[in-house]
């Protein structure tokens, strides 16, 4: 039977070689780490993102690389999937971007902390993660075939307004799904509403987007030929 | 009680208390918000409440720790603590930054870095008072007329704990870079060597509940600290499948932390298989429960709940959900909590000479608190693999999948009543106990230790 003294040695050398492993693996991945990381795209810019995360503990509600709280959206690629425009109204008034929703704080950032922070968003989406987040494999078995590519839809309609609406069972629910809505309302109202929507409904939840004359065009023109 | 610095311990445990009692209001507040009824987001918001309620079970643990080592090292060394006076005053001087750190965090002062939130000139203030600690502990053992592999244990561990606080406060602008140090201070803090703290403090308590021989209990002691370190040093691999590290951590921390619940598993037949050899029927019957319990749960949660989480074809999917918090509660209660509570369970009757041990509401605390804490295991359970389904399998969004899983918050909310209702109870017990006013049992030998001979 193990004596006292073996049981000390399986514990002086087992521990010595694994934290020898360890700290070489340590070594080599941060050999590793500026060509993984695109590190030489941390700007400064991209670095005051980082600070700003942190100082905010952003990190308390949201995940990052899947690190954080589980309160609130993962955000490693929510600048390929929400793009510049729709992060930059979330960090003006996350209250009016999801009325009535779970919510996030106001910080009144600047315009050059929104870009800082945007620039940062950026970068983590260009960091290689061996894979995260898995592309979502369940949903062509669970609907079949009828499940729509995303494609032929305009980049600013899947960044901005799939994040309340729906279509072809894609998207948010807190607005109504758009599938028809071009057999519902003309392009004038569609116009009128996307300028300002309380304009229109005065109990309307929905803010007014940062939208630039040329992509209401482009919406609207989308929009109006949904008709079923 | 053999000597009397022994008893600066109360007043950690008394700490402990009071720092866990806050962090169960914390909890409900999360737990009120996941469920939609976020009254309070206007004065605490969520990440608020969240680095409150997680910084708290830090510092409470470590303020057990703290008191068991206190309590342990006089009794292990056989002599007085070397400074008993700085012992008092770096409890008090830990209170005033824990205080300062969670009032902060009310007013958007922290960094935002899960678990290590305190802000970094406080950060210095810990550094600090844990060398004092260290300091304190070491001396008395150095000067102690006996040197055990049982505080030996307990030193190492304290000190690796206070020296890997270190890498957490490396600056960098890269959040992979960030994160990989962060981990070194967390992973290596609770898969490492805190369960270092944890074996020299069950020994401890394995020794004087069981009637074991020193000598076997401190053999087995070697073979589990052994294998948590085989496991837990590599295993960090699984904080760096998914952050910018290079792709054989997931081989790595994959085959690594599959080892790991070989050490938890170790702990527990350890413990029970000491229990049942021991012929000594130690009054103290409660703080055996909690020992014996220890070793189980953090099997369960640790061990076991940590195996299945990262697999890394699992936790391609869980890494980032309400799963991690279902790992995090049970591990971290039956692991630490637990811990040190059996340590409390032993030592206060001891330090106050209120032998309340046997009593309903300490038993009801136990059985209450466990079941309460595996109801709310579960209810994570549902809540985190529904939402692994839904927004990571079939790609519904964000918040639309979370109001599909408010009512699992209810069910949370419960079961945490449930577990409150048992450690207000074990409060109750413990203020009934009163004050550190205890006799010495002055000369006594090993193995008397104030409880009779049973």
């Amino acid at each position: 039977m193990l004596s006292r003294s073996q049981a000390r040695t399986f514990f002086l050398v087992g521990t010595a070689a694994c934290t020898f492993a360890f700290v070489g693996l340590t070594v080599d991945t941060f050999g590793q780490l500026p060509s993984r990381t695109n590190a030489s795209a941390i700007t400064p810019e991209v670095a005051r993102g980082k600070q700003l995360w942190d100082e905010n503990n952003c990190m308390g509600c949201h995940t990052l690389f899947g690190e954080g709280a589980y309160y609130a959206p993962e955000l490693t690629r929510v600048y390929e999937r929400r793009g510049e425009y729709f992060i930059r109204a979330m960090l003006v008034d996350p209250a009016a971007m999801y009325p009535g929703e779970r919510k996030m704080q106001r910080y009144d950032f600047s315009i050059e902390d929104q870009d800082a922070l945007i620039a940062f968003f950026r970068w983590a989406g260009t960091v290689d993660l061996n894979g995260f987040p898995a592309t979502p494999n369940l949903m062509p078995l669970a609907v079949g075939d009828g499940v729509a590519a995303t494609g032929g839809r305009p980049q600013l309609f899947n960044t901005m307004c799939l994040a309340c609406h729906a279509m072809d069972g894609q998207g948010g629910q807190i607005g109504p799904a758009l599938d028809g809505v071009g057999g519902r309302l003309d392009a004038v109202y569609l116009r009128r509403w996307l300028e300002n929507p309380t304009a229109v409904k005065a109990d309307s939840r929905m803010p007014v987007l940062p939208l630039s004359d040329a992509q209401i065009d482009e919406l609207v023109a989308f929009l109006s030929q949904q008709k079923d | 009680m053999r000597f009397e610095s022994q008893r600066v311990a109360w007043w950690f445990f008394a700490t402990c208390m009071l720092l866990f009692t806050l962090q169960l209001v914390y909890g409900f507040i999360l737990g009120f918000a996941h469920a939609g009824y976020d009254g309070l987001h206007d004065v605490i918001p969520f990440h608020t409440a969240r680095a409150t309620h997680t910084n708290l079970l830090v510092m409470w643990l470590l303020c057990g720790f703290m008191g068991a080592a206190y309590f342990i090292i006089p009794d292990e060394c056989d002599r007085e603590l070397y400074w008993p006076g700085l012992a008092k005053l770096q409890l008090a001087a830990l209170v005033v930054v824990g205080v300062t750190a969670i009032i902060g965090f009310h007013f958007n002062w922290w960094e935002g870095r899960k678990f290590l939130e305190i802000p970094r000139p406080l950060d210095y203030l810990v550094v600090v008072d844990v060398l004092m600690f260290i300091a304190n502990i070491g001396m008395t053992v150095w000067k102690g007329r006996r040197l055990t592999t049982t505080s030996m244990v307990l030193f190492f561990g304290l000190l690796m704990a206070a020296l890997l606080y270190l890498p957490g406060m490396i600056p960098t602008d890269n959040q992979t870079i960030d994160s990989y140090w962060r981990w070194w201070v967390v992973h290596l803090w609770v898969e490492g060597v805190w369960e270092l703290i944890m074996g020299g403090i069950l020994s401890y308590l394995l020794i004087k509940l069981t009637g074991v021989d020193r000598e076997v209990v401190e053999k087995w002691l070697y073979v589990i600290v052994g294998f948590t370190f085989l496991s837990g040093i590599l295993g960090t691999g699984h904080h760096y499948y998914f952050i910018g590290t290079p792709r054989y951590w997931l081989l790595v921390g994959g085959l690594f932390s599959a080892l790991e619940p070989l050490a938890f598993l170790g702990m527990a037949i350890y413990a029970i298989s000491m229990a049942k050899r021991g012929g000594r029927r130690h009054p103290n019957k409660i703080a055996l429960s909690w020992t014996v319990g220890c070793a189980v749960m953090s099997f369960v949660g640790a061990g076991f709940l940590g195996f299945a989480h990262t697999l890394p074809q699992v936790n391609l999917y869980t890494h980032g959900t309400l799963v991690t918090a279902m790992h995090g509660h049970m591990a971290f209660w039956g692991a630490y909590a637990m811990l040190v509570l059996a340590i409390m369970a032993y030592a206060v009757p001891l330090m106050t000479g209120r032998h309340l041990h046997a009593s309903p509401a300490s038993t009801f605390a136990f059985w209450t608190s466990n079941i309460g804490m595996i109801a709310m295991t579960l209810a994570f359970a549902v809540a985190g693999i529904t939402q692994v389904v839904l927004e990571r399998r079939v790609g519904m969004d964000f918040i639309t999948v979370q109001k599909e899983i408010e009512v699992h918050f209810w069910g949370l909310i419960l079961a945490a009543g449930l577990f409150t209702a048992g450690i207000l109870a074990q409060l109750w017990v413990f203020v009934r106990s009163g004050l550190p006013v205890g006799d010495l049992v002055s000369g006594a030998r090993e193995g008397e230790d104030g409880y009779g001979a049973g």
